[in-house]
C-alpha cells in the first residue's frame, strides 16, 4: 500500500502546527523574525493550533506502548476458555454457539482484507494448549504461558471484549490508527498524543519507536507516521544497536564550532521559511534541526546502561528487555509516547497457523519476564503511576484449529490490557461468550483504547481535529470508564 | 456500529404492526449482508455465474438463464430457496468446497423474506468490472489549441473552478529543477550564469535537450526505474546467496545503457522479460533479464515465483495479481486459476551465470541470465495458496487474465548450440586454454626457481612434488585442449571435417582427461611425502608424543594417497569414450511463454501499460502522480480526474516509438511543469478548492531523493568520480569512494546509510519513494565524514578560485566567498538577508576559532580531509556545510 503520496502532499501543503516553542525568539532576527512570528501566530490560530495544554487533568504523562505483531492467543492468554477443552475435536455445530457466525455483529462489522471468508470461522474446536490460573488477590485467571505478568495481575486492567474488523495483518496498522488498510493511512496514536500534549524534555523525541519495524504488508512505517499532523509528529525510530547514526562529527570539530553551525542553519532556515510560507516542510526541517542538536547528548545517554544495577540488566535481559529498559530510561526523562514491536516483520512472529504451542510458548518466552520487570521497575520508582502502559495485539486467534497445530485470525473478540496512568488496578472488563469466538459483553473497537490513552493524559481527540480532516465517530472511540481509577 | 443496528431492529419490532406475529425481514441490513457472504462471490458484478447477480434488487428480480430466482410471496416455488435448500450436493449453492451451506436460521430468514413479498429499495447497479475505467483503451482528445496539450488539460479542470495557475518559477529554481529533474545533479555555477543571461526565447528548450543528451540522464532516470524494478544486488549469510545474483550490475548497467539510447519502452520490456528467447545469442541484451534473476531466492521456490508474479504485474501493469494467489481476487475480475496460469508461463524459468569474455570463473565474474531450465514443469493450483494442497490431474495451462484482452500467443523457440551450450563459444575455449596455459607457465616458473635455488632451502622431495605440479599443469593442458577439440568435432562437424572422426577425439579426450587425474594423484602422493619427510625431520628434532602422532597421520596420508594412484592408473588404462563436457549444457530450446507475455504488454491494445509508465514519468517530474495508487490501476482506483491528460501521455509514449525522452521534453516544456511551487498568501480560490494541489495550479515542492543528496554534495565539490557502470561498489565505503550512488551495492541489509537515512528504495518494494523529515537525517548532514570532508574542500576550491580572479575585495573577500558559495551550492544568489548572516557567522566563527584553547572537542575521529589551520578559512569550510544542511540544499523549488 503506498499512499505517501498522500502523506506527501501533506507534507508540502498542510499548515501544521507548529508547536509551543517560539523558536524565534531565539533566533534572535530583528524584523525577518518579526514577520515570521507574526505570520505562523496567524497561521496557528487559522489552524487551531494546539497549545499543548491539556483539556483536562490529566492522570498520566507518558505512555508505553508495547504491541504484539502477528496476532496472539487470547484464549491461551489473559481470556483462559476451558471449555475450549470439553469440546476439543468437536465441531462448533456441537456446541450451543453453532450460528455464531450469523450474529449481525459479525455481519455489520467483519471486513475481511482477503475475499476468505472462511479463515476466521474455523469450526473444529481446538483445545487449550496450555494451562491457566487464578493469579493474584483479584484471582484475574491468566494462561501458565505468562508467568510473570500473571504475577503483576493486580496492577493491571484487562480488557477481554476487544474487536477489529481487518481479519488479516493489516490489523496492526488499524490498531494505530484506528481505520481498515484499505482506507490508507492517518495519523496514529502515539502522532496524536505527540500533536497534543506539550514536552517535557526538550533534548527528546517526543514520540520513540523501537523494536522490530512492522512489515510492508501490514502498514510499515506507517503504523508510527503522523499522515496529516505533518512530519514533524512522527514516530522517530531508534535502535538501540545504533541509535544515532553519525551521532558524532567525523572529524575534530569543537562543540562551539558546531553550535555556531546549528545557528546558522536555523537563521538561514528561518529566512527561507519567511520566503515561503506556505511551506510545511521548511518547518519541519527547523524543528528537526533543533531536536536533532539536542539529541546528540541526550539519546546516547539513554542507552548507556551503565547508571542501571547488573541486577536490572539481568532482570529485563536482553533484546526486547532491553528496548523495555530504554522504555522506562525515556519515560523517566518525560518522552510522552514510546512504541515497541515485538515480532514486527513479515506477518509478524506471533502468526501461529501451525504449532501454536510451539509458537506461542518462544514468545511468550522472549517478552513475559521484560514486560513484568518493566511495570515492577516502574512501580518502585513511583513513575507506574504517572506512566500507562499498554500491551496489545492486532487480533486473537480463532478458538477452532488451522490444520492440526494451529490456530487462525480472530478479529470478533480478543484481549489487550492497560496499566499504570490512573487505570483501575487487577480488573477484568468485558468478556467474550463461553469459548472466546465473540466478545459479547462491553465490546471495545481498537480506537477505544485510543480514546483511554487520551483520556488519561487529559486529552480529548474531538477537540483535537484538524480543520478540513473530517474524523467519524468510530475514529474518535469511547473512553473505557470502568477501568479508569 | 453495533448501537445503529441494534436501534434499527427495535424500530422494526415496534412498527410493524401489521405483522405481529412475525417481524418483517429487512432487506438492507438482514437480506443483503447474507447474500453478500454467501453468494456474491459468484453472483455479482465481479462474476456472474448463469448470469445471475444478487447485488442490486433489479437483477436479483432479474433472475438467471434460467429464469426467476425468486416468486415474491412464494419461497418454496422460488428457485434460490431450493438450490440453498437442496439436499442433493451437486444442485446445493454454495457448492461444496466453495462455501459453508446456509444454516437453518439464515434459510429461514430468507424464506421469510420472500413469503413477506421480498420487499427490495431500489438500488444503483454496481458496473461490471469489465468496465472499469483502466480497462479501457485510452482515448485521445484532439485538441485546437496550439500550446502544449499539457496545459490545456490541466486549465480544462482548473478554470471552471476559477483557478488560475501561479507564474513561471524564478529562472535560477527552474534551472536547479530541471537539472536535477533529468540528470540528479544540479547546475553548475556556469551553467547558472549563461541561463540567466540568455535571453533567446527558446533558451530553455535548449538546455532540456542538452540535458536529456547527457549520459547522467540515465544514472538518473535508470535510478528512478530500478526502484519500480526493484534493483536488488546480491544479499545473503557471508558467501551464501540468498536473495538475487552476483554480478546483477549488468542488468543496472543495461537500464542506464537503454535509457541513454532512448531505447523504446516496448523494447524493454521484451527485453526483460524474455531477452533469451527473442535475442538468445546477444548478450547485450541479455543483460537485462536481471530483471528476473533479481528473483531468485535461495529458500522457497514458491515465494520467488510469487514475487515474479506480483512485481511483474505492479510494474509493468498496474495490477495487483498477488491477491488471488489464494483465492480469487477480492476486488479486481482476476480469478484464481488466472493466478496460476500467468505462473505457469514463469514456471520453467530459472537462473544461470554464463561466462564472460576473461575470466572462467563465474564466481568472479559472469552474466546472471534466465533461461528456461524446466520446460515441462508444470504448474498446479494451489487450493487456498497452500503449496501442499493441489490437485495433480490438473495442471494449468499459460495464459493472461481474460480480463485485460489482447491475444496471448506463444511460439516456442529453438536455440542455436551456443546458447544452449555457452562453453562451447570461442572466447570461452580460448579463455580456458589461456587458463592451462597461464597455470603451466607458472608451474614451470617455479619448477626452475626451486631447481637453482640451494639444495639446503629445497630437499628432493620438494623439488619432485614440483615438478610433478608442472607435470599435471601439463596434463591439464593436454586434455583441456583434447576435450574442446572432442567437442568441437562433436557439435560442430561441418567446421572440422578435415580432423579426425569424433569416435577417435572422444576417445582421446577421455585418455588425457585421465592421465591428469592420474598426474593430480601423483601431486596428492608427492604432497603427502614431502610433508612426511618435514614431519620426520620435525620428529628427529624434537623427539616427542606430538611430533611422532604426526609422522604416524603423515604416513596414513600417504597410504591413501598411494590407494588414489593406484585406482586414477587402473581406471586410465580403461578404454572410454566419455569426458567432462566444457561446461552446463542446458535445454535446446525455451517455451517462449515469457516473449508472448511481453507482446501481450506491450500490445498497443493493452489498456494499462502505457499509463502506468506515463504516469510514473509525470510522479517523478510533479512529485505527485495523476494516479496516485502508481501500481493499482484495478477496481478499488477511481478514475483520475485529469484522465483524458494521462490518456494523452500514454497515447504520445505508444505513437512515439515509446520513447520516454519524447515524454519528458513534451511534460519539462509544459507552463505547468514550469510554474512556481510557492502561493502567494491569501484566500485564492485554489486554495479553497484544491488545496492539495491535485490539480497541479502549481508545482510541488520537493525532498530530493538519496542519491540525489549525495551525489550533489560530491559534485559541488567537485569530486563526483564521473565513471559510469562497472561491479557495484562497497556500500560501505559510501562516505569515501566518489562514485555516484547508484552504482553502490544495495540490497536488504546491505546499503549505505546515508543514504538509508534519506528514504532510499526498499530493495524489496518501492513504486514511489517516502519523503521524510527526521532528526536522523540532521546528522548524516552536519556530522558525516562525507559532508565534513567535502565541505572543505570546496572552501578551499572557491577560495583559490577568488584569489585567481582578482576580485575586489569587499570585506576581506568574504562577500564573493558567499556569493559563489550560495551560487555553487543552491544554484542561486543570496539574498541581502543571507548575505549579512553569513558574514556575521564568518566573522564571529573565525574569532571564536582563533582561540582554540576555550573550545571543547566534539568529534572523535579525524577526517580524511583536515579542517585549515588559518581560523579564517575553517569559518568558511563551516559556512559550506551549514549550506549543505540548508533546507533548499536537499529541495527541489
Amino acid at each position: 500500500m503506498g499512499q505517501s503520496h498522500e502523506r506527501k502532499a501533506m507534507t508540502k501543503i498542510s499548515s501544521t502546527s507548529l508547536g509551543r516553542r517560539t523558536f524565534l525568539s531565539d533566533m534572535g532576527m530583528g524584523f525577518t523574525g518579526l514577520a515570521l512570528g507574526s505570520l505562523l501566530a496567524e497561521e496557528a490560530s487559522a489552524q487551531g493550533e494546539r497549545s499543548g495544554i491539556p483539556h483536562r487533568v490529566p492522570k498520566a504523562k507518558s505512555v508505553i506502548w508495547l504491541f504484539m505483531a502477528g496476532g496472539v492467543s487470547h484464549m491461551e492468554g489473559f481470556d483462559p476458555k476451558p471449555e475450549l477443552n470439553r469440546y476439543g475435536g468437536k465441531t462448533l455445530a456441537d456446541t450451543s454457539l453453532k450460528d455464531v457466525y450469523s450474529d449481525p455483529f459479525v455481519q455489520e462489522n467483519f471486513r475481511p482484507f482477503i475475499g476468505d471468508n472462511e479463515r476466521s470461522f474455523r469450526k473444529k474446536i481446538f483445545p487449550l494448549q496450555i494451562g491457566h490460573r487464578k493469579r493474584g488477590e483479584s484471582g484475574a485467571e491468566v494462561s501458565d504461558w505468562w508467568p510473570h505478568v500473571g504475577e503483576c495481575v493486580d496492577d493491571i486492567a484487562v480488557v477481554r471484549s476487544m474487536w477489529t474488523t481487518d481479519n488479516d495483518h493489516g490489523a496492526q496498522l488499524q490498531f494505530h490508527t484506528g481505520r481498515h488498510i484499505s482506507d490508507g493511512y492517518f495519523p496514529t496514536i502515539g502522532s496524536w498524543v505527540h500533536y497534543g500534549l506539550g514536552t517535557l524534555n526538550e533534548n527528546l523525541p517526543q514520540f520513540v519507536v523501537m523494536g522490530n519495524p512492522i512489515g510492508e504488508c501490514c502498514g510499515g512505517t506507517q503504523v508510527h507516521l503522523a499522515n496529516y499532523l505533518g512530519a514533524e509528529h512522527d514516530g522517530v525510530m531508534l535502535s538501540a544497536s545504533d541509535p544515532l547514526p553519525f551521532g558524532k562529527p567525523a572529524g575534530l570539530v569543537y562543540r562551539q564550532e558546531q553550535a555556531a553551525n546549528f545557528d546558522l542553519v536555523r537563521r538561514l532556515n528561518g529566512l527561507t521559511a519567511v520566503e515561503y510560507p506556505e511551506d510545511a516542510a521548511v518547518r519541519a526541517r527547523i524543528k528537526s534541526y533543533e531536536l536533532g542538536f539536542r539529541m546528540q547528548m541526550s539519546v546516547p545517554d539513554i542507552f548507556d546502561t551503565k547508571s542501571e544495577t547488573q541486577q536490572t540488566l539481568d532482570s529485563y535481559g536482553d533484546g526486547f528487555g532491553r528496548q523495555l529498559l530504554a522504555a522506562r530510561r525515556f519515560v523517566e526523562r518525560g518522552v510522552r509516547f514510546v512504541q515497541v514491536y515485538h515480532g514486527g516483520g513479515g506477518a509478524g512472529s506471533w502468526d501461529a497457523h501451525t504449532n501454536l504451542k510451539t509458537n506461542h510458548e518462544r514468545n511468550c518466552k522472549a517478552v513475559d519476564k521484560p514486560i513484568a520487570t518493566l511495570l515492577k521497575d516502574l512501580k518502585q520508582r513511583g513513575l507506574l503511576d504517572e506512566t500507562l502502559v499498554v500491551w496489545a495485539t492486532e487480533f486473537g486467534r480463532t478458538p477452532g484449529s488451522e490444520g492440526e497445530t494451529g490456530r487462525d485470525h480472530h478479529p470478533f473478540g480478543f484481549s489487550c490490557w492497560l496499566a499504570g496512568g490512573g487505570i483501575k488496578r487487577g480488573v477484568v472488563h468485558g468478556a467474550t461468550d463461553e469459548l472466546g469466538i465473540l466478545a459479547v459483553e462491553n465490546r471495545h473497537y481498537v480506537t477505544d483504547i485510543h480514546a483511554t490513552v487520551l483520556h488519561q493524559l487529559g486529552l480529548d481527540s474531538r477537540a483535537l481535529e484538524v480543520p478540513g480532516r473530517k474524523r467519524l465517530d468510530i475514529d474518535h472511540g469511547h473512553p473505557i470508564h470502568d477501568i479508569i481509577a | 456500529m453495533m448501537k445503529q443496528t441494534l436501534m434499527v431492529l427495535c424500530i422494526m419490532f415496534f412498527s410493524t404492526v401489521d405483522l405481529p406475529a412475525e417481524s418483517r425481514v429487512d432487506y438492507r441490513t438482514e437480506v443483503k449482508p447474507l447474500l453478500k457472504t454467501k453468494c456474491f462471490a459468484c453472483h455479482s458484478a465481479l462474476k456472474q455465474k448463469l448470469k445471475l447477480r444478487l447485488d442490486a434488487a433489479s437483477l436479483i428480480l432479474k433472475g438467471s438463464r434460467r429464469g426467476p430466482v425468486i416468486v415474491a410471496g412464494n419461497a418454496s416455488e422460488s428457485l434460490l430457496i431450493q438450490k440453498i435448500t437442496a439436499t442433493d450436493l451437486s444442485q446445493r449453492m454454495p457448492p461444496e468446497g466453495e462455501g459453508e451451506p446456509l444454516s437453518a436460521d439464515q434459510i429461514t430468514l430468507l424464506k421469510r423474506w420472500i413469503d413477506q413479498g421480498a420487499r427490495m429499495p431500489d438500488e444503483a447497479i454496481p458496473s461490471a468490472p469489465t468496465e472499469h475505467w483502466s480497462f479501457q483503451q485510452p482515448v485521445r482528445t484532439f485538441i485546437a489549441s496550439s500550446g502544449n496539450p499539457i496545459d490545456y488539460f490541466l486549465t480544462e479542470q482548473l478554470a471552471p473552478l476559477g483557478i488560475q495557475p501561479v507564474e513561471a518559477a524564478d529562472r535560477a529554481v527552474l534551472l536547479r529543477r530541471i537539472t536535477f529533474d533529468l540528470t540528479g545533479l544540479p547546475p553548475t555555477r556556469s551553467q547558472l550564469k549563461a541561463f540567466l543571461s540568455d535571453d533567446s526565447p527558446r533558451a530553455y528548450e535548449r538546455v532540456v535537450d542538452q540535458l536529456l543528451a547527457r549520459p547522467e540522464y540515465g544514472e538518473r532516470w535508470g535510478r528512478h526505474w530500478m526502484d519500480v524494478w526493484r534493483y536488488s544486488d546480491w544479499a545473503g549469510f557471508g558467501k551464501e546467496i540468498r536473495y538475487s545474483q552476483k554480478h546483477i550490475w549488468r542488468w543496472r548497467d543495461w537500464i542506464v545503457d537503454s535509457l541513454n539510447a532512448d531505447k523504446g519502452y516496448d523494447q524493454m520490456i521484451v527485453e526483460m522479460l524474455a531477452a533469451d528467447e527473442r535475442y538468445p545469442g546477444d548478450e547485450d541484451k541479455l543483460r537485462a533479464t536481471g530483471f528476473l534473476a533479481r528473483n531468485w531466492y535461495k529458500f522457497d521456490r514458491n515465494v520467488w515465483l510469487d514475487d515474479v508474479i506480483e512485481h511483474t504485474g505492479k510494474a509493468f501493469l498496474g495490477m495487483t495479481f498477488k491477491c488471488a494467489r489464494c483465492h480469487d481476487h477480492k476486488y479486481d475480475p482476476i480469478s484464481q486459476s488466472e493466478y496460476y496460469q500467468l505462473r505457469t508461463i514463469f514456471e520453467p524459468y530459472d537462473v544461470r551465470t554464463d561466462r564472460v569474455p576473461g575470466q572462467v570463473d563465474v564466481d568472479k565474474d559472469g552474466l546472471a541470465r534466465i533461461f528456461d531450465a524446466r520446460p515441462d514443469a508444470l504448474t498446479y493450483l494451489f487450493q487456498r495458496g497452500d503449496p501442499k494442497l493441489f490437485d495433480k490431474q490438473q495442471p494449468q495451462n499459460p495464459d493472461v487474465p481474460d480480463v485485460l484482452g489482447g491475444t496471448f500467443q506463444i511460439e516456442p523457440v529453438v536455440l542455436q548450440l551456443e546458447d544452449y551450450y555457452p562453453a562451447i563459444r570461442d572466447f570461452v575455449t580460448r579463455d580456458l586454454l589461456m587458463k592451462a596455459d597461464d597455470s603451466l607457465a607458472a608451474a614451470e616458473e617455479a619448477l626452475l626457481k626451486v631447481r637453482t635455488t640451494s639444495d639446503a632451502e629445497n630437499p628432493d622431495h620438494v623439488i619432485i612434488l614440483t615438478e610433478k605440479k608442472r607435470d599435471l599443469a601439463q596434463a591439464r593442458r593436454e586434455e583441456v585442449k583434447a576435450r574442446i577439440e572432442a567437442e568441437q568435432a562433436k557439435y560442430r562437424r561441418s567446421d572440422v571435417s578435415d580432423l579426425p572422426d569424433d569416435e577417435q577425439l572422444a576417445s582421446q579426450a577421455s585418455r588425457l582427461e585421465k592421465q591428469a587425474t592420474v598426474a593430480e594423484a601423483d601431486v596428492a602422493l608427492a604432497s603427502a611425502k614431502s610433508q612426511l619427510q618435514q614431519a620426520l625431520v620435525a620428529a628427529q628434532e624434537t623427539p616427542g608424543d606430538k611430533t611422532s602422532k604426526a609422522v604416524d597421520a603423515s604416513k596414513a596420508k600417504v597410504k591413501t594417497a598411494e590407494e588414489r594412484l593406484v585406482k586414477a592408473t587402473e581406471s586410465a588404462a580403461q578404454e572410454s569414450t566419455s569426458y567432462q563436457t566444457l561446461g552446463p549444457l542446458y535445454p535446446p530450446s525455451s517455451t517462449g511463454r515469457r516473449l508472448a507475455l511481453a507482446k501481450w504488454i506491450i500490445d498497443p491494445g493493452n489498456s494499462l501499460t502505457a499509463r502506468v509508465a506515463a504516469n510514473h514519468i509525470w510522479l517523478r517530474h510533479f512529485g505527485r502522480a495523476l494516479v496516485e495508487q502508481v501500481d493499482d490501476f484495478g477496481l478499488r482506483t477511481t478514475q483520475p480526474v485529469l484522465i483524458k491528460l494521462l490518456d494523452y501521455l500514454a497515447i504520445e509514449l505508444m505513437e512515439k516509438n515509446w520513447s520516454m525522452k519524447h515524454l519528458h521534453r513534451l511534460i519539462v516544456t509544459s507552463r505547468a511543469y514550469r510554474m512556481s511551487s510557492s502561493v502567494p498568501l491569501g484566500n485564492t480560490p485554489a486554495r479553497e478548492k484544491d488545496r492539495d494541489n491535485t490539480l497541479f495550479w502549481r508545482q510541488n515542492s520537493r525532498r530530493m531523493e538519496a542519491e540525489a543528496v549525495r551525489d550533489a554534495i560530491l559534485y559541488v565539490s567537485a569530486s563526483l568520480e564521473r565513471r559510469m557502470g562497472g561491479p557495484e561498489v562497497d556500500h560501505m565505503q559510501g562516505m569515501t569512494v566518489p562514485r555516484r550512488s547508484l552504482y553502490f551495492r544495495h540490497a536488504r541489509e546491505r546499503q549505505m546509510e546515508f543514504l538509508r537515512l534519506f528514504d532510499a528504495a526498499n530493495p524489496r518494494e518501492c513504486y514511489d519513494r517516502d519523503e521524510s523529515i527526521r532528526p536522523q537525517q540532521v546528522f548524516a548532514l552536519i556530522n558525516s565524514p562525507l559532508t565534513l570532508a567535502q565541505s572543505r574542500k570546496l572552501a578551499g576550491r572557491l577560495t583559490e578560485q577568488l584569489k585567481s580572479i582578482k576580485q575586489p575585495l569587499d570585506n576581506f573577500g568574504d562577500d564573493g566567498f558567499v556569493r559563489a558559495a550560495f551560487e555553487t551550492v543552491l544554484s542561486r544568489s543570496p539574498v541581502t538577508s543571507e548575505l549579512d548572516e553569513c558574514r556575521r557567522f564568518l566573522t564571529l566563527q573565525a574569532r571564536q576559532l582563533g582561540d582554540t584553547e576555550k573550545l571543547d572537542l566534539l568529534g572523535e575521529t579525524s577526517n580524511s580531509v583536515a579542517a585549515d589551520s588559518d581560523p579564517h578559512q575553517r569559518a568558511r569550510e563551516n559556512l559550506i556545510l551549514v549550506l549543505f544542511n540548508h533546507n533548499d540544499f536537499v529541495t527541489l523549488r
